[in-house]
């Protein structure tokens, strides 16, 4: 995005000011006491501006080191990306050391970028003032909210000024009531008579009266910009008694009164230039001189700003200037009144002027300004590949909803665009009828044959047909239908031209995730591997090494992880081989490889990665992906005996979840519940079963064991044997195999579950089957956390398998990573109601070679005692002898 | 419900508004004010009436008198003709 300078230009002080002491002591003295916000909230015309660059001009002659970032706001900053730019740019102008660098390609959250921008100012060893001028623009709810963030997170070197019309839409009174604010308004910046004394005699030199200093005081009520405009209608004047009492003996509105005496000052081309070029937000001379017609602005302009005639620089070099506002609005409003036809012609010509000059935005502004809706159709679509690059979707929107309808259907790429816009912001309806009209409008011909639109002929036109498909497969999406996504980017693939790579990605990525979401993970990972190549060849590899996520899932799905483990590591290679930036997907990347790593049992690895990720920022970690992180995280915490950590990163990684760009294979939900289950909350997860329709029964034929349900239903066999539900669940694991198996996916978890629910019943020799079949398919993968994680439970298993020979170095090594600890608090309370401490206590020596009344001896208790223990836990365990009892304890991991 | 403040919602054609400023404006500041009456009273005060289309077109228009320092006083939505507001 071009930044234009003017608007980071800091208000020279001007050569006629009055010197305000009393305002420049109550801002220094809100800048000593370390306030956090000046505001300085007045209406038009009260010298907000010039009091503050006196009082910059002053507080850096006392502290020459103190840095200010200045940013004039207008009405188009209004939006988050560009707004965000602009501040970064302020701060980075004001000291080029910070070098805080604005997200470009990617829409990063506002936030993150503040935090990095608040980081850097906390280590800065100087005072910095970031004053926000015109702040009355800003109204957008996600921009406030930064500004509210950037508050309650505000170094203490940094100090924020906010020059606004109106008072922001900010929480002002918290602020003021915890002493936090600074606060100058109209009635602390009018003039007071000695001020408007100083300003009428020695500055304007003017020699009046107090008398007449008190009229004019007393009429404008103190208001600078009535008290300028008064000086300038009397200078060179004879009669200023005169004048003074014709001015404050009418009840005309002040500036109507006074406008009217100056504009009738001065001579006609002058008026003319004034009444002209007032509609234009920022002046040039040659802008001014295509819009008048003629030539000599630049000098008009700096005899102006010489005669201080409410003209304002905006740079070092007299090359731009604005109008005072409210003077501009007098202007405007008096051309206004002579009808809309001069106001329309001298908007096109400025039009014409900016379109020349590169200045695309303000072409079209002025192009819509003066209705002339055809050019501002044709500048909006040149302009869409530079807006949208930097992300100014608002900017893009705000214009078309300037646009007739009709205009927009003629213009089938504005008409795409507007679908696109429609889309993200979630209105399928509207997005769905502007393909069609769109569609319509590429396929009708003139009765020559010609086309029938008056779309620019571009490259964004020649590869429309693509990108509506595309839109329509991406709308599919959206509305879940997975068989629509599916024809639409097949459609989108077949009208992609050779060398159109981006349209080739696209229409694949979108073939790729329905693959993924029915499950047929061969095609998918086909697909994915066709998005790699495409976006490679158009030269965008951050997106190229980005679809290693969905390939490395779809492999790990099928049990293939050391194919999953090449794909990433070859990936991070490359990622690392780009140098400073990383490419954008490079985080997450790291959290994938985590991910792995962790499976494969090595978790100082599976860490590290995720503190790469975590170092390299919000950058290079994208917004969709973000919860993964997390989830890695929270397994890696639970592996390492941390469940109610797990739970809260998980709380945390559901946050950050944003739905529809992946099929959602691993819901979080279903993760929390394996933790709960794996901790013995089963309360919390069968409300968790129940919230998400899945009871016992499920098992039944009835019910839909697609692929996107299969966590959720592993989850369940879960909970079935945890309730010793060993029937149910054999019956739902049984299913899942054999769907698993037409699915040509892994089916090592649901052999370890069909195991773990034969071993709950008791029955090892059945459980082994399944456990060597998971063992034998696991073993050359590499798999560690699959079955460690199921604690106590599994390692019985696990040695029952060892002690029959099957794959005892492999189960050696599991065993290794199994705790003494693990399962165990889950064992417990898998029980209706659970054993006390005191119980656990008495059941371990029960397993033991004790006698009952060794046993009462040990725990200092009488044997009566003992006996009321023993009947208790008889009753949890749901057993009558003391053998039974052991056993049962043993199975689940209770000893 | 009954007596909770409600706001209204007339149709758009029928909501006219009467705004009360401190001063004697021009009659020429009409257009810039999306075609409002201007008219000045005898306590030097000027009255603007005129259809508003919508809350958003009123408050852009309050923007546009605040803009210019002008003093608010008073701000009154007329009623139509038959005076119900809520239906």
């Amino acid at each position: 995005m071009p930044v234009l300078a003017t608007k980071l230009f800091i208000p020279q002080l001007r050569p006629h000011a009055v010197p305000r002491p009393r305002l420049i002591e109550k801002l220094n003295e809100g800048l000593r006491s370390g306030r956090k916000l000046t505001l300085v909230a007045a209406p038009a015309g009260f010298g907000k501006t010039t009091l503050l660059s006196e009082w910059i001009a002053d507080a850096q002659h006392r502290d020459p080191a103190l840095m200010v970032a200045w940013l004039s706001l207008d009405e188009s900053d209004n939006e988050p990306s560009r707004f965000l730019a602009y501040l970064l740019s302020a701060v980075n102008h004001a000291d080029p050391t910070l070098g805080v660098e604005a997200p470009s390609d990617q829409p990063t959250g506002m936030t993150a970028t503040l935090t990095t921008l608040i980081n850097e100012f906390s280590q800065a060893s100087q005072h910095i003032l970031l004053v926000l001028d015109d702040f009355q623009f800003i109204e957008d709810p996600s921009l406030l909210g930064a500004v509210v963030f950037l508050l309650d997170h505000l170094p203490a070197k940094l100090h924020l000024v906010i020059i606004s019309r109106s008072d922001p839409l900010l929480p002002v009174a918290r602020l003021r009531a915890g002493g936090e604010l600074t606060e100058l308004r109209a009635a602390d910046l009018r003039f007071t008579p000695d001020e408007a004394a100083t300003f009428l005699n020695q500055m304007m030199h003017l020699g009046l009266s107090s008398a007449e200093i008190t009229a004019l005081e007393t009429r404008t009520e103190g208001w600078i910009a009535g008290l300028q405009l008064a000086a300038l209608s009397l200078r060179e004047r004879t009669d200023v008694s005169g004048f003074i009492q014709g001015f404050t003996g009418s009840n005309r509105f002040v500036i109507d009164y006074l406008v009217e005496e100056v504009l009738q000052r001065q001579p006609a081309h002058i008026r003319d230039f004034l009444l002209h070029t007032a509609i234009l937000d920022r002046l040039s001379g040659p802008l001014c001189d295509a819009v008048t017609e003629l030539t000599g602005s630049s000098e008009i302009l700096a005899s102006l700003e010489r005669d201080n005639l409410f003209v304002v620089p905006l740079d070092d070099r007299r090359q731009w200037y604005r109008y005072h506002h409210l003077f501009a609005d007098m202007l405007r409003a008096r051309l206004a009144g002579d009808g809309p036809a001069l106001p329309a012609r001298l908007h096109t010509l400025a039009s014409v002027w900016l379109e020349q000059n590169g200045l695309a935005e303000d072409a079209v502004t002025h192009a819509l300004a003066a209705a002339d809706f055809e050019r501002a159709a044709r500048l909006i679509e040149l302009a869409v590949p530079m807006v949208r690059q930097s992300r100014q979707d608002a900017t893009l929107l705000r214009w078309l909803t300037l646009l007739p309808r009709d205009v927009i259907t003629r213009h089938p790429v504005l008409g795409v665009y507007y679908a696109w816009s429609s889309l993200v912001s979630g209105d399928l309806q509207a997005a769905q009828s502007r393909l069609v009209d769109a569609e319509h409008a590429l396929a009708a011909t003139t009765a020559d044959g010609a086309p029938a639109h008056d779309s620019v002929l571009s490259e964004e036109l020649r590869t429309l047909p693509v990108t509506i498909a595309v839109y329509r497969a991406a709308l599919a999406q959206a509305r879940g239908d997975v068989g629509a996504m599916r024809e639409h980017a097949s459609q989108a693939l077949d009208l992609t031209q050779p060398g159109d790579h981006l349209g080739r990605g696209a229409a694949a990525g979108f073939l790729g995730l329905a693959s993924w979401a029915a499950g047929d993970l061969d095609d998918g990972v086909r697909a994915f591997g066709e998005v790699q190549t495409s976006l490679r060849l158009a030269g965008n590899l951050a997106d190229a090494l980005g679809t290693t996520i969905p390939s490395a899932d779809m492999l790990i799905s099928q049990g293939r992880l050391r194919q999953a483990r090449r794909a990433y590591e070859q990936a991070v290679r490359l990622a690392g081989e780009q140098g400073d930036p990383p490419p954008l997907s490079t985080g997450d990347l790291h959290v994938g490889l985590s991910e792995l790593l962790r499976e494969l049992g090595d978790l100082p690895a599976a860490s590290e990665h995720l503190a790469t990720s975590e170092a390299l920022g919000d950058r290079s970690n994208s917004r969709e992906n973000r919860y993964r992180w997390y989830v890695a995280m929270a397994r890696i915490r639970q592996a390492e005996g941390h469940p109610d950590v797990a739970i809260d990163l998980l709380g945390e990684a559901e946050r950050h979840y944003l739905r529809g760009f992946f099929p959602e294979v691993r819901p979080i939900p279903a993760m929390k519940a394996r933790v709960w289950i794996a901790q013995g909350r089963l309360n919390e997860a069968l409300a968790w079963a129940d919230e998400h329709g899945l009871s016992a029964g499920a098992e039944s034929a009835a019910v839909d064991l697609s692929y996107l349900r299969e966590f959720d239903h592993l989850t369940l066999a879960r909970l079935l044997i945890a309730q010793l539900k060993t029937p149910e669940a054999l019956r739902l694991l049984d299913r899942l195999l054999d769907a698993a198996e037409t699915g040509r996916r892994s089916t090592t978890e649901i052999l370890i579950l069909q195991a773990l629910a034969h071993g709950a019943h008791g029955d090892t020799a059945l459980a082994l089957a399944p456990l060597a079949r998971a063992l034998a398919q696991a073993e050359p993968e590499g798999y560690v956390r699959l079955f460690v994680d199921e604690g106590a439970a599994m390692a019985a298993l696990l040695r029952e398998a060892a002690t029959r020979g099957i794959a005892p170095n492999y189960v050696r090594r599991l065993l290794r990573d199994i705790r003494p600890t693990d399962g165990r608090p889950g064992g417990i309370q898998t029980l209706t109601e659970p054993l006390s401490e005191r119980e656990l206590h008495v059941l371990r020596l029960l397993a033991s070679e004790l006698s009952g009344p060794d046993i009462a001896r040990e725990l200092y208790i009488s044997l009566n005692t003992l006996r009321t223990h023993t009947k208790h836990i008889f009753t949890k365990l749901e057993v009558n002898s003391r053998p039974a009892a052991v056993r049962r304890a043993d199975s689940l991991g209770l000893l | 419900m009954s007596d909770a403040p409600r706001m209204p919602h007339p149709p758009a054609d029928l909501v006219s508004y009467e705004i009360r400023l401190q001063g004697r404006l021009d009659d020429r500041w009409g257009t810039w004010f999306d075609g409002f009456q201007l008219s000045a009273g005898s306590d030097g005060t000027t009255t603007l009436t005129g259809p508003v289309t919508d809350q958003a077109a009123l408050h852009g228009l309050l923007r546009r008198i605040g803009d210019l320092g002008v003093t608010l006083i008073s701000i009154n939505a007329t009623l139509p003709s038959n005076g119900d507001f809520d239906e």
